[in-house]
């Protein structure tokens, strides 16, 4: 059965401007042929730090932000196609919550009309049973009837987040891209979420891109996880197998990095651990060959010049982007 | 060893629209040389305000110290001159917060930040002598081609390299405490690494007293000797860090180690979650701060728990710990 989302070949370039007449003075290399599929109902993570380009992957597969090249085929049709009706049509089926969603919401709406507001826009139901249905997702993501008729001011983060979700699924999608969606919330907070999230996905068939920095979060709701430096994804495996094997010398450093909550032989780990020298380099001007090779301490003299590709791994279904990953290993 | 720090029943009360409010009630805990302290909580659990209670820099006029001590050295720093209070900040204890982008001046470049500091311990310097001594402090803190940096502004550094000159700028008078405030929060994980082994180094090197609050338990457990663990303006447990984290024994502690998506934890699996949300100061239960959301809370917990101790110089406030355990 073909995957419910196959990403092939995406790149998204942004010019850079500047000077008086803004003129393009540059381009920021933000995603460059990124490929990936997603069952129904599994979740992909997508992990890596500032600036690696997660975002805005999860933004382009919506179109809230253009892809420069490639392909993102959702149940076999492309949506780098679509135009307008076919996108609006699209979002029943593909939804997006962000960190804070209320930045993008009206403050001035009731939480009642901000859920109403998709079944409207999509016309699902009559006014009768478009309130029912506000109650009961309400009821679903864990708020009482009462939060209809409030504003989002005054709700709490977690609380935010739940209507947020309430939101997202109001129109019973296929799938759901959570652009760090639990990582403003308190650890406490974070964990209701999360056990939100995994119960709606099982119970909804749903599947999930998500996307986060917390590495150990990510692999707490992922099945298969891709690791992501400057706009490339460099590892992909099954959640178990990249914490438990990691084969890039990025994914390992970004692993090790992790500080583990619990103080046993904190001093060996700390010892072992690879610290990753300077910082992620420019995506506007990226390194030559493999992008990482400039802060890995394996790098050969090639990795300058040539560029590696996602390939095979030690296992199906666990591809690495390095030249030398068996020698590694 | 000697204690550079003593907090005894600090507690810290913030004027608002809708009253006086209690925000920090009876913390006690003590650094010595070369320890670190960590002071662990969710959001409004206080352990930003009781940073801020120490270093002296409670916002004006809302928040107060309404009772407890702080000694320094053993001089007790609230019935201090403000004049005489200010000489503390910056020559003895420095602090390190969480966005540099906002502790920083971002209309003045690095180096008259960091001269500034400077000038604190060091009035009489020449120009030359602030040059070089900012140059020195930039490379401590592991910035590559310190010269160059200097006539940076803040923005035309990564949040790193930002965090590393707050830290420049904390250490320029050689500080005996230094407080610092979330400060890898804002920072990926892999200059998290960065920065810890940066402030581990600098204590190993020059003693220095470190309270370090975060609501990272990974960090805590990374770095910290002692730990506090905060919720809602009170210590619910304060213990070593080994058993802190082998033996938790406060409800809230363990709910909170629980919780936390582990590496080494079955993936896709139900987190044991702490039900609830911290409540408003203005609607704070009467009694132990956690019972609304405790499992455990019976009537006994209506009434305000002291910190007990249990063994090996670990305190808990929870009338229940002994059947808990």
């Amino acid at each position: 059965m073909a995957a419910l989302l196959e990403v092939r070949g995406l790149v998204k370039h942004f010019p850079v401007r500047g000077g008086v007449l803004l003129r393009k003075q540059g381009i920021v290399h933000a995603v460059d042929s990124v490929s990936f599929s997603v069952e129904r109902g599994e979740t992909l993570g997508l992990v890596g730090e500032s600036g690696c380009g997660k975002s805005t992957v999860g933004k382009t597969l919506l179109r809230l932000i253009e892809p420069t090249a490639g392909t993102v085929l959702f149940e076999g049709r492309d949506v780098t196609k679509m135009d307008r009706a076919e996108l609006r049509a699209l979002r029943r089926d593909m939804q997006i919550v962000f960190q804070d969603p209320f930045e993008s919401l009206n403050a001035r709406h009731t939480i009642g009309a901000i859920l109403e507001e998709p079944l409207v826009i999509h016309g699902v139901g009559d006014r009768a049973s478009r309130r029912r249905r506000v109650a009961e997702l309400l009821d679903v993501v864990g708020l009482p009837p009462s939060a209809a008729m409030r504003f989002p001011h005054e709700f709490s983060g977690g609380q935010r987040q739940r209507v947020g979700i309430a939101r997202a699924i109001a129109l019973e999608p296929k799938l759901i891209v959570c652009d760090e969606a639990v990582s403003a919330l308190d650890v406490s907070i974070q964990s209701q979420i999360l056990n939100l999230l995994l119960d709606l996905q099982r119970d909804m068939n749903l599947a999930l891109v998500f996307i986060a920095h917390d590495l150990a979060v990510v692999r707490h709701v992922s099945n298969r996880v891709a690791v992501m430096y400057l706009g490339q994804i460099v590892e992909s495996a099954s959640a178990r197998e990249i914490y438990a094997g990691p084969r890039h010398p990025y994914t390992q450093a970004l692993l090790s990095a992790i500080p583990e909550p619990s103080p046993v032989d904190r001093d060996a780990r700390l010892r072992s651990r690879v610290v990753l020298e300077g910082e992620v380099p420019s995506p506007i001007d990226p390194p030559s060959g493999c992008r990482f090779h400039g802060r890995c301490r394996y790098a050969r003299a090639d990795c300058a010049t040539r560029e590696p590709v996602l390939q095979r791994g030690p296992a199906d279904g666990h591809e690495v982007a390095c030249h030398y990953w068996a020698a590694l290993s | 060893m000697k204690n550079v720090l003593e907090v005894e029943d600090l507690s810290v009360a913030f004027a608002t629209d809708a009253g006086v409010v209690d925000v920090v009630g009876s913390v006690g805990f003590s650094v010595a040389a070369g320890e670190t302290v960590g002071i662990v909580g969710e959001s409004g659990c206080g352990k930003s305000v009781t940073a801020l209670a120490i270093m002296g820099l409670l916002p004006r006029p809302a928040g107060v110290v309404t009772g407890g001590s702080i000694r320094f050295d053993g001089v007790e720093l609230r019935t201090l001159e403000p004049d005489a209070r200010a000489r503390y900040r910056g020559r003895t204890m420095s602090m390190v917060f969480q966005e540099p982008m906002t502790a920083l001046n971002p209309v003045q470049r690095i180096d008259r930040q960091l001269f500034e500091a400077i000038r604190l311990v060091a009035p009489k310097a020449s120009g030359v002598d602030l040059t070089r001594r900012a140059i020195a402090l930039l490379s401590e803190v592991g910035i590559p081609a310190p010269e160059s940096r200097l006539a940076n502004y803040p923005h035309e550094l990564s949040g790193g390299m930002r965090q590393r000159v707050l830290i420049a700028m904390a250490l320029a008078c050689r500080p005996r405490l230094l407080i610092a405030d979330e400060p890898t929060t804002a920072l990926d994980v892999t200059i998290q690494a960065q920065i810890l082994e940066l402030i581990a180094r600098l204590q190993r090197e020059h003693g220095t007293a470190v309270i370090l609050i975060t609501h990272d338990l990974g960090v805590i457990a990374e770095i910290a000797d002692d730990v506090v663990v905060m919720y809602a303006g009170r210590v619910v447990e304060h213990a070593k860090v080994g058993p802190l984290f082998a033996n938790p024994r406060h409800p809230y502690t363990r709910g909170l180690l629980h919780s936390i998506p582990r590496l080494d934890r079955e993936p896709r699996t139900r987190l044991p979650a702490i039900a609830g949300v911290v409540p408003a100061l203005s609607e704070m239960p009467v009694g132990c701060r956690f019972r609304n959301r405790c499992e455990h809370a019976e009537a006994r917990c209506e009434v305000e728990p002291a910190l007990e101790a249990t063994g090996k110089g670990s305190l808990v406030a929870c009338v229940r710990w002994r059947e808990l355990d």
